[in-house]
């Protein structure tokens, strides 16, 4: 176990998109928050030494200077390796230089932004409020404070967005010359304020499109290794990468997940079980067939796919005997040199393949 | 109404009592209406004696007409039943001159006068217009009990005993059947002369097949054992028949030792009207749908089938059925009680076809349509409908039924309001999405009712469907050349939309012979993916993809292209009219 996320699930104001485990900020509630997340995990965590820790949300930069402190003390009992990759989330209004300092100060060494786009069209229909001035100024003072491992979230198929609109928020990101960028298309999930307000999706074909657009514009200056997912030379998420190669993680604190041997457990996402220290939701036990089509699923969303050696060390039997793929392969839609590996003109489409890895 | 009359005579009591208590069927109480025919006996008391009547509750829907017409001729009187808040319909009509053809005493009765939208004097007026006086009509409320009493009461005093005489040679009409698994077909019957008791040998006067009489029994309606049923009664008789083909709806039965000369007119056989293709959905449940059409059919004569074999779709049957509301229940009991996904091709009718060798041909399913060289003469058959509606409507409805090629026959006006227009239109044009369409021109008033009238030459085609350049059997039709272009065009843009995008472009054609009248394209698939994917998702995202690869099962592959199962049938909605 190598892998630790922890989950602050506060926010100043919900977007309009967003299904994630979210409450609005309160200062009292978050003071409580932390004493039982410490409380979690002191309890499940067994002293592995990490080499990730993540910390999401929600918006866990929106905490008072003295939360953050206080989350940072508790999570201060994890061993950390040498070379962890320690990424905290922010949004670009609630960043101070104060907090900067006191991430440099706990070892945080990637920051990861939600920007989504610069249009404000974009922006009202999401609920959200950067300005092209504060985002430069904030990304500035980052680079000052010596944080150069920095993400971009950028979302486009926003409705009514045009390419032309597209290519100037590309634009505004390469400028702030980040070393990862992620770039989603809007998901309309159920019970989000765009869901209740019938927010329809767009045309099939621009999506698809400006998704092309986005994959051409960044392959010059970045690696596209994961479906959304690009990032400078040698500055993959290493957190992420976690999930996606099927490794073993922890996850702390409310709707969290970990993957612990062959459980994927998921915590309560109710505040008020939460706080009443009934952490667990559920758990699923694997079975070994579980546990290979997952590999598969997660790790053909990386363009390198899934070794067939690493896959035999693992489970010690063939992928190709696993699953049948020579009809993926008749027909192009996985590929294999050694790793299978789903081509890129076939990633938008990825699912119609993954699921012939589940299980009859 | 059957329910409340039950519970007044006392024959059962309210605690009993479920809704639609005659209804056996869960389709028939979910859908509230009447399929098969139920026959109970009722006992009641009025002044101080002691009668005995005997009810037959009948379907109303046009699909089930026979199911009245063998009704009425085992009944001396008749109830015509009209909705306080519909006014008369054209069933009513059609059902009135069934009634009235049997010479059979016929009371008038305007129920739910309890709704707050009925409107009896309107009904009074209309009932007054084909006949009846004010006096005789009968204002019910089956929901409150109102007028129950007064229209017992009116069945005594206006509907004639039933005569025959006990002593006479035994003469009993068979009118319906029904299989028991544990004592084989069960008849109903009228017995008309004479009397049988169990034990008795009797013989079906039509085939002559002799049997001994094990069982007899009335309805009550709950099932009660008697030792014999003499002239005027109405019960059920089981004598260890085997086979539901045995027995002859409308045959007479008589006593093998001292027949009945003569048998009763009995009715004329009901023969499918409408065919459809039936498949599993998965192909290794031919054999399960085989068991399920042969359940069925034991108690549904009129339901037809047998093996078939296409291309698209594998194994299955081509079935026949009275109407389409018929196919429609038949297909829900098969997916419902026999837990069998199906996929129904669109319906045909039967098309005669003339030889340029002078032979004549059956034609129940497009694929039987021989090649053009070889066709002389094509003949559809043609249903004279009655259409009922407000005249504010006739307009729409004029322009539906030239639509559907049907032409103009008369229009009779019943009062100021309301009309009865008379169409002939091929049956092919009705069987499809005429009634739904006529409901929606009319904002629901419309009512119809038809009756076939025989074959008319037509200039009849057959139309293919090309997926991806293939021809796929099961969605081929037989259409009027004229009407050819238009529907070929409705076909393949519903068609675009059933279909989902697949990994391909796949080019939907439709053709005549070689030559392509219409032509569409389902574009390829762009996306379908899980944009992100992190550690609390995903379980869920795994969720979300078994999902689909469930969705995909529902899916017949035909060729390279995925077909969803409704595809099949949505070729029959042609009209993009509402």
């Amino acid at each position: 176990m190598k892998n630790c996320y922890i989950h602050i699930p506060f926010c100043n104001h919900i977007c309009s998109y967003c299904d994630f485990c979210k409450l609005l900020y309160c200062e009292e509630l978050v003071n409580q928050y932390l004493v039982h997340l410490e409380k979690e995990i002191k309890e499940i965590y067994k002293g592995e030494v990490l080499e990730t820790i993540y910390i999401g949300g929600g918006t866990p930069s929106c905490l008072t200077f003295n939360q953050l402190e206080r989350l940072f003390h508790s999570l201060s009992i994890l061993n950390k390796d040498k070379k962890i990759e320690y990424t905290i989330e922010c949004n670009f209004e609630s960043i101070t230089e104060e907090k900067l300092k006191l991430f440099k100060k706990y070892g945080v060494n990637r920051l990861s932004f939600g920007l989504e786009s610069i249009h404000s069209k974009n922006l009202k229909l999401l609920e959200r409020k950067e300005s092209r001035s504060q985002v430069k100024k904030i990304i500035h003072l980052c680079k000052f404070y010596d944080f150069y491992n920095i993400n971009i979230d950028l979302m486009y198929a926003i409705p009514n967005e045009s390419l032309a609109e597209l290519k100037e928020d590309i634009d505004f990101v390469l400028s702030l010359d980040p070393t990862h960028i992620s770039t989603y298309s809007l998901i309309i999930e159920p019970h989000t304020k765009l869901w209740i307000h019938h927010t329809r999706y767009i045309d099939e074909d621009l999506d698809s499109q400006m998704y092309q657009f986005i994959c051409n514009r960044l392959k010059d200056s970045y690696t596209h290794y994961e479906i959304s997912n690009f990032c400078k030379k040698g500055y993959e998420s290493i957190h992420n990468l976690c999930y996606w190669k099927n490794k073993n993680y922890y996850g702390f604190g409310l709707g969290a997940s970990s993957y612990i041997g062959n459980r994927r457990i998921h915590n309560t996402r109710s505040i008020h079980k939460y706080l009443d220290d009934q952490y667990i939701l559920d758990y699923e036990k694997l079975k070994k067939s579980d546990i290979m089509s997952y590999e598969m699923i997660l790790g053909l969303r990386l363009l390198k796919g899934v070794s067939k050696q690493e896959f035999r060390k693992k489970y010690h039997e063939d992928i190709d005997k696993v699953f049948s793929l020579d009809k993926l392969l008749s027909q192009n839609l996985v590929c294999d040199n050694g790793n299978i590996y789903i081509p890129i003109d076939k990633l938008y489409i990825s699912n119609e393949i993954l699921v012939n890895f589940l299980k009859e | 109404m059957a329910d409340r009359i039950l519970e007044k005579t006392g024959s059962i009591s309210k605690r009993e009592l479920k809704s639609q208590m005659l209804d056996d069927m869960d389709i028939e109480r979910e859908r509230g209406i009447t399929i098969k025919l139920n026959a109970v006996q009722i006992k009641y008391q009025y002044q101080n004696e002691e009668y005995y009547l005997h009810l037959i509750d009948t379907p109303g829907h046009v699909d089930f007409s026979y199911e009245v017409s063998r009704s009425l001729a085992a009944c001396e009187g008749a109830l015509l039943v009209v909705d306080a808040t519909q006014g008369i319909e054209a069933q009513t009509l059609a059902n009135l001159y069934l009634a009235l053809d049997h010479n059979l005493k016929v009371i008038p009765v305007i129920n739910k006068i309890d709704l707050p939208n009925a409107n009896c004097d309107k009904v009074i007026k209309e009932l007054e217009n084909i006949g009846f006086s004010k006096q005789e009509i009968i204002l019910t409320s089956a929901k409150t009990g109102a007028g129950i009493d007064e229209l017992l009461e009116s069945i005594v005093q206006l509907i004639p005993s039933p005569g025959g005489c006990k002593d006479a040679p035994l003469k009993a009409l068979i009118f319906d059947s029904i299989y028991d698994p544990y004592r084989g077909v069960i008849t109903s019957i009228r017995v008309v002369n004479g009397m049988v008791k169990v034990g008795d040998t009797i013989m079906m006067m039509e085939t002559k097949a002799t049997y001994d009489v094990v069982g007899l029994s009335i309805d009550t309606p709950k099932e009660k054992e008697v030792s014999s049923l003499s002239a005027g009664e109405v019960g059920y008789l089981y004598a260890s028949i085997k086979s539901i083909d045995d027995v002859k709806v409308g045959d007479t039965i008589t006593l093998k030792s001292n027949p009945s000369s003569i048998a009763l007119p009995g009715y004329k056989e009901m023969k499918p009207m409408v065919y459809c293709g039936l498949y599993p959905i998965e192909s290794s449940r031919f054999e399960d749908l085989r068991e399920a059409l042969e359940k069925l059919k034991l108690n549904d004569a009129a339901l037809a089938f047998e093996p078939e074999t296409s291309k698209a779709l594998g194994f299955g049957f081509r079935c026949g059925f009275l109407g389409l509301l018929h196919m429609e229940i038949i297909e829900e009991r098969i997916e419902r009680e026999f837990n069998i996904e199906l996929i129904a091709t669109s319906p045909s009718v039967i098309y005669e076809v003339l030889l340029t060798d002078n032979h004549k041909i059956i034609v129940d399913a497009p694929n039987k349509m021989p090649d053009r060289s070889v066709v002389s003469k094509t003949y559809e058959p043609y249903v004279k409908t009655s259409i009922f509606s407000p005249k504010e409507y006739i307009g729409p409805i004029m322009e539906l039924c030239q639509d559907r090629r049907g032409s103009f026959v008369n229009m009779d006006y019943l009062d100021e309001d309301r009309v009865t227009i008379y169409y002939e239109i091929p049956l092919s044009e009705v069987v499809y999405d005429f009634f739904d369409k006529l409901k929606s021109y009319t904002r629901g008033y419309a009512s119809f009712d038809y009756e076939f009238i025989g074959y008319k030459e037509s200039d009849l085609v057959k139309m293919d469907i090309l997926l991806n350049g293939e021809i796929v059997d099961a969605l081929s039709v037989i259409v009027h050349k004229d009407f050819a272009y238009s529907r070929g065009k409705v076909i393949v843009e519903k068609l675009k939309e059933m279909i989902p995008r697949q990994l391909f472009e796949v080019p939907i054609q439709a053709a005549i012979g070689a030559h392509i009248i219409a032509r569409s394209n389902i574009k390829a698939l762009r996306k379908n993916v899980l944009a992100k994917c992190y550690g609390g998702d995903v379980t869920r995202k795994k969720k979300l993809l078994e999902k689909q690869k469930a969705g995909k099962k529902r899916m017949k592959m035909v060729g390279s292209v995925e077909v969803p199962q409704e595809a099949f049938l949505s070729i029959l909605s042609t009209n993009n009219k509402t």
